[in-house]
């Protein structure tokens, strides 16, 4: 047997480095002298069945783990004579562990040196404008502060063998678009290469916009590590990467009004997704149940409509909320959605004098006239549901910056609940007369044009023959659908733009069961993350020749979390890590599945989103993560 | 006496260290409160801010309503804070789980606990430290229920008497858990009597009486303004149907920490549950302390920080056990083992444990990593011993303890040659059978160290052991191999199985977690379907004196303390009012009561998953 002693001297600084030196040195003689007492009379007493410790050692266990055929296998640390950890032999062992894999050229160093968080500063040796270089400097900032946040969980003392850290610089230069915003056109693409200069590593990122920018910095973060042993982030000593993604928009969807959500979990949401490289926050702010949104175009909505005064998002909050999704190269995209799917926030306009805004309104029973309690659909008839609906729409563009893409909702419209109140006509063309008006709201919102891309939900509007009657030229359509519905694939061979959000694939709120006694209105089974992973809708595209369909032009999918049965406290671990799987999958497009690598990094980024303050439920059991490729 | 209790439970109220924090934050916000009131000077109030108020409605429950009035009980009863309105509405009011019998009155008293005090004087001498320490928490409670701050103050005096029988302070199957409980109010005073058999009684009383109290504060208030509210008249009537009511969690798969499980007891104690069974090693990892055998944890935890130590544990059975909870440790034998167990070699035992983390697992054993202990090695028995040794004086006594024995796979046995010439030796064959002999000898010789162990540490009578359902457990098989005045088999067979009948019919005492209902982990994996707490709450057991119980199962292969909450929570709750109440199965009924308690249980630190959008939870029945 090998000495408990020596491994000791090698390993226990990092393991018994909470507690002072003089303590450490006094437990390391003692637990020397102790082995060695112990070793020595546990051979003479072997037969001796008495009660007695069988040992005086410690309690806690020491792993290390050492890189052999690729793969990271984890020994008892008196087993060997590295002591290396987890995270540090992942690092320089086989895979990389980036998530998203960029999809370009990836080389990297086996070899890392010590750096600290204070060590990193920011040089922008090329800028197109003076608000690009400024928020540079910010989205620096806050990846630094993810760096630090990750240092802070360090335990004890940084091991002083380990050589003092080195600085890291990072050179940015974007050449390229002006505008800091994500636009449908920029350009997320970037490269970055590490390299040691002296006693300095320089990283230098190059990119076309603010965004690309951006995600490099998300890159480089994800090079730098936490060695528990050490006590001391790590970093790689070289790396090159160039990266772009396949789909520019990568959306997560989070509806605010089934459940409200205290501004630090959206800020928290946005985060995490800037660390998958997500790219669009879809929010879906307003339905039947509340509006939670207090606008000043229209503050009567959030009065009648919100569960209560602080179940609010103030103008200043949705500003916070944009200012933290720009900086992580993330779009806010607000869905209001109309002209179903509203309720009680609508119910003001006759007091006001404005007629009813909406009818059926939290009328009973629901089940005739909607699809989920309460009931309410916008008055397509009155004039002032459309001004109200520019003002709110100018105010949302106006808050979040964003006007090359917008979503005017328009799913599950209750046929009856209109057919009740205006019998004279098809209640189909109401809808789409609806449809057509709010996109003039929306034109004049804009400042007289409309946006490039404006999406709808899938419904049954985008089915024949009322696709045909969309403007395609503008229009886009989310479709939720399940991937078998005929329908969901002929809005694709109509050649419309779509976002992907299939319910059988993307739906993050399956799986939960009725909330319901009387229903059964539930989808389906939980969607693990390989089924979000796997999920490649694209490539079944038949070729046009057969079929004469247009080409289909998917922009990109979001994952949906629909919150009938989730609120604040429940949220990340339902979202994470399942929503980093649709971003790899949406970045990245690899054509393997969820292969042994892949669960490898995921784990890994995982374990990023827990250092960053997200609470992601686990993958499997640890031991599977302590024991790569084992489990699988 | 009295002045001293009630200087006892404000010093508890005070000295909880979240209480700091909360301080902090309110003073923070008073001060941006000031600020901008400052910045407001000069503006008209904000005419666009909602507020509701809330009816009760006979036969509905508590509505909104956007009625412009300040509350009133002039058209009934009408009410700014919804929970206040659920605490009086319907026969039973806001409690969980449902007493056997309620009068409540709509009246409602303002209280403040630093008017509250706490009457032992019908209290054994024996049992008051107890009941003093079960009177902390309930204040505690109180004080959660306005986030740690009761920013109005009132003066009503409020004096809880509490009278218990017995001196005996064990908490077993036998305990009476009993109790009445009645509040009067008089003269601007409320006296609150809560009538008990056993300390553990008081403990339900005292729950009983914190439900009855309401936070008055809006949903969803943007202030800090809380007061607390209580019923004002209150007749109640309660004991348990079925005496095991119990929660498992694994805490080998993924480890748990310490402050995760305790606040988990916080909300077993909240739903009135009594069993915290705890799985605390598994194949995976070994976090518990044995002071005898400290290679345990040396070579079983997944860090030096993801290990329960002695005094942690020690601690956690005394923090259940003021919570009316009993903690039964689970150290699952022979299967299951093998992460803590695969040291042997290194120390001259021999293997203690075979096919610890093989490769190929999927040739022995259902998952990984395999491990199964090696019961030709009479090491092994002999480390069981300290194991056990450790365990018994740490559980309180008379304890009880869980062996196991789930899932034997027999590959693995037949792999070691060490074990098939054992097995050869002892003239079993390597036949299913054969194996199963081998697997009753494992029990038999680990049941006679327990007992052993049990008496070296001063229990005179043999305890029965819990054992899970296994082929071992089959009904031709059982009654050969095991005793049923010493074995309870917790059956975790689906509903459809037959097996918990027919051991009703042989005459075991049985504990139920019927895996298709109860598991808490089922629908994130594999083939497994999610049962919400409409469907847990919907199952009912066989009413019979050997169904002592029922248990939901939290194993942790997905889940860790980051998504604990949210999986057991309210879905445990819903199971607790199975086992206390067994009431009518429809889930409807109960919703808005126990939408009620999901609140008390995130007032309490608990991030509980929601039943459904809030405007339903502000409609109540109008989302069925």
């Amino acid at each position: 047997m090998k000495s408990w002693g020596e491994s000791l001297g090698r390993g226990a600084s990092a393991h018994f480095s909470r507690v002072g030196w003089l303590r450490r040195a006094l437990l390391l003689l003692a637990a020397a002298a102790c082995t060695a007492a112990a070793l020595l009379y546990w051979r003479q007493q072997l037969d001796d069945r008495a009660h007695r410790p069988l040992h005086n050692l410690g309690i806690e266990p020491q792993w290390t783990w050492i890189c052999r055929n690729e793969r990271c296998e984890r020994l008892p640390a008196s087993e060997s004579t590295i002591l290396q950890s987890l995270p540090t032999c992942n690092m320089l062992c086989a895979s990389t562990q980036l998530w998203p894999q960029p999809t370009g050229p990836v080389s990297l160093a086996t070899a890392a040196v010590p750096v600290r968080a204070d060590g990193i500063s920011l040089k922008v040796t090329a800028s197109p404008s003076r608000e690009v270089t400024e928020h540079l400097n910010d989205a620096f900032a806050l990846m630094r502060d993810d760096i630090k946040s990750l240092e802070k969980t360090a335990d004890g003392k940084r091991r002083s063998d380990i050589g003092s850290p080195r600085d890291i610089l990072v050179r940015v230069a974007v050449n390229g678009s002006a505008d800091v915003r994500l636009r449908l056109d920029t350009d997320e693409s970037y490269k970055l290469s590490i390299r040691p200069n002296g006693y300095t590593l320089v990283a230098d990122i190059t990119a076309h916009s603010f965004c690309g920018a951006r995600h490099g910095f998300e890159t480089l973060s994800q090079l730098i590590w936490l060695d528990p042993y050490a006590s001391s982030l790590l970093a790689l000593e070289a790396a090159s990467v160039e990266d772009a993604p396949r789909f520019h928009y990568r959306g997560l969807l989070l509806d605010t009004a089934r459940n409200y959500f205290p501004v630090p979990e959206l800020l928290r949401t946005i985060d995490a997704m800037g660390a998958c490289k997500l790219n669009t926050f879809h929010w879906h702010a307003s339905d039947s149940q509340s509006f939670p949104l207090r606008l000043n175009s229209a503050p009567q909505l959030a009065q009648h409509g919100a569960y209560g005064p602080g179940a609010i998002y103030t103008p200043d909050d949705i500003r916070a909320i944009v200012r933290r999704a720009r900086l992580r190269g993330i779009r806010v995209l607000i869905e209001i959605d109309a002209p179903a799917h509203v309720g009680r926030a609508w119910a003001w306009g006759p007091a006001a004098g404005l007629g009813h805004l909406a009818h059926c309104i939290e009328v009973e029973p629901w089940s005739a006239f909607c699809g989920e309690p309460p009931c309410g659909q916008l008055n397509p008839r009155n004039p002032h549901v459309y001004d109200l609906l520019e003002r709110v729409y100018t105010e949302i563009i106006q808050l979040t910056g964003v006007d090359d893409i917008f979503h005017i909702g328009g799913d599950e419209v209750s046929e009856r609940c209109w057919t009740q109140h205006f019998n004279d006509t098809d209640p189909m063309d109401l809808w789409l007369d609806f449809t057509n008006r709010a996109m003039l709201a929306l034109n004049r919102a804009n400042g007289g044009k409309l946006p490039e891309l404006t999406l709808l939900w899938s419904s049954r509007l985008t089915r024949s023959p009322y696709l045909e009657r969309l403007d395609r030229k503008h229009i886009g359509i989310q479709v939720w659908g399940a991937s078998r519905w005929p329908e969901s694939r002929a809005v694709l061979d109509a050649g419309f733009r779509s976002i992907i959000s299939h319910v059988d694939a993307w739906y993050l709120d399956c799986g939960f069961g009725s909330w319901r006694d009387s229903s059964d209105g539930h989808c389906g089974p939980y969607r693990s993350w390989q089924q979000i992973y796997e999920h490649r809708p694209w490539t079944e595209e038949a070729p046009a020749a057969a079929t004469g369909a247009e080409p289909w032009r998917v922009e990109g999918g979001a994952a949906c979390q629909w919150t009938e049965q989730l609120a604040a406290g429940g949220l990340d671990a339902r979202v994470w890590p399942r929503a980093a799987a649709l971003a790899e999958r949406l970045w990245a497009d690899r054509a393997e599945g969820a292969a042994a690598d892949v669960y490898l990094r995921l784990d890994t980024q995982r374990a990023r989103l827990l250092a960053r303050g997200v609470r992601p439920a686990p993958l499997w059991p640890r031991w599977c993560s302590h024991n790569p490729h084992a489990c699988l | 006496m009295e002045d001293f209790i009630l200087l006892r439970a404000l010093e508890a109220v005070k000295t909880q260290v979240k209480m700091f924090g909360r301080w902090v934050v309110l003073s923070l916000v008073l001060l941006h409160l000031v600020l901008c009131n400052e910045e407001k000077t000069g503006d008209s109030p904000n005419v666009y801010e909602p507020s509701w108020v809330f009816k009760c409605v006979v036969d509905e429950g508590c509505q909104r309503s956007n009625s412009p009035q300040p509350a009133t009980n002039a058209s009934g009863l009408v009410f700014e804070s919804l929970e206040v309105c659920r605490t009086v509405c319907g026969r039973f009011g806001g409690l969980w789980p449902r007493p056997v019998t309620a009068a409540l009155s709509t009246q409602t008293v303002q209280i403040h606990p630093n008017y509250l005090r706490y009457d032992l004087i019908d209290v054994p001498v024996e049992a008051r430290e107890m009941v003093v320490q079960m009177t902390h928490v309930a204040s505690g409670n109180l004080v959660d229920e306005c986030d740690g701050n009761v920013t109005e103050l009132v003066d009503t005096r409020v004096v809880v008497y509490i009278t218990v029988k017995t001196a005996n302070t064990d908490l077993t199957w036998d305990t009476d858990e009993q109790y009445m409980l009645d509040v009067q109010t008089k003269d601007g005073s409320v006296a609150v009597h809560i009538v008990a058999e056993t300390v553990y009684g008081a403990r339900h009383g005292l729950e009983t009486f914190t439900q009855l109290v309401a936070p008055n504060k809006p949903p969803f208030s943007d202030n800090y303004k809380c007061s607390l509210r209580l019923v004002s008249g209150a007749k109640i009537r309660d004991r348990p149907v079925y005496k095991h009511r119990g929660l498992v969690l694994d805490t080998s798969r993924n480890f748990i920490p310490i402050d995760d499980i305790r606040r988990t007891i916080d909300g077993m104690a909240a739903s009135k549950m009594n069993v915290f069974h705890w799985h605390v090693t598994d194949s995976h990892s070994f976090p518990f302390e044995s002071t005898r055998v400290p290679q345990f944890t040396r070579y079983g935890a997944y860090s030096p920080y993801e290990i329960y130590t002695a005094e942690e544990v020690r601690e956690l059975i005394n923090y259940a056990k003021v919570r009316g909870v009993r903690v039964v440790v689970e150290i699952d034998a022979p299967a299951h083992s093998g992460n803590g167990w695969q040291w042997g070699k290194e120390y001259g035992f021999g293997d203690l444990a075979v096919c610890v983390n093989a490769k190929e697992w999927r040739r022995l054993c259902i998952q990984p990593p395999c491990g199964q202990l090696n019961p030709a090695n009479p090491e092994m028995y002999r480390v069981l011993r300290d194991l056990y040794r450790d365990i018994a004086e740490a559980l309180p006594k008379p304890a009880l303890f869980h062996m196991g024995g789930d899932e034997v796979f027999f590959g693995c046995w037949n792999a070691s040659e060490e074990i098939t010439s054992y097995m050869k030796e002892k003239g079993y064959d390597t036949t299913v059978e054969g194996f199963i002999k081998l697997w009753a000898e494992f029990h038999q010789k680990a049941l006679e160290i327990w007992d052993e162990e049990m008496i070296a540490a001063g229990t005179v009578n043999p305890q029965p052991v819990m054992l899970w359902s296994s082929e071992l457990t089959q009904a031709h098989r059982i009654s050969k191999y095991l005793n049923k005045e010493r074995y309870v088999i917790e059956v975790w067979e689906p509903i459809s199985s037959p097996l918990l009948t027919q051991l009703l019919r042989l005459g075991f005492r049985v504990v139920s977690v019927p895996k298709d209902i109860w598991y808490l982990d089922h629908g994130f994996w594999g083939t497994t379907k999610y049962s919400n707490w409409r469907r847990m709450y919907s199952h009912m057991l066989p009413r019979e004196p050997n169904v002592l119980g029922g248990e939901v199962a939290m194993w942790s292969e997905y889940v860790d303390a980051q998504a604990l909450d949210t999986r057991v929570w309210p879905r445990a709750a819903a199971v607790a009012e199975r086992l206390w109440a067994d009431p009518a199965p429809g889930a409807a009924a109960a919703e808005p009561r126990l939408q009620r308690h999901r609140l008390r249980l995130a007032a309490r630190g608990l991030r509980s998953d929601v039943l459904s959008p809030a405007w339903c939870a502000q409609h109540d029945s109008h989302c069925l």
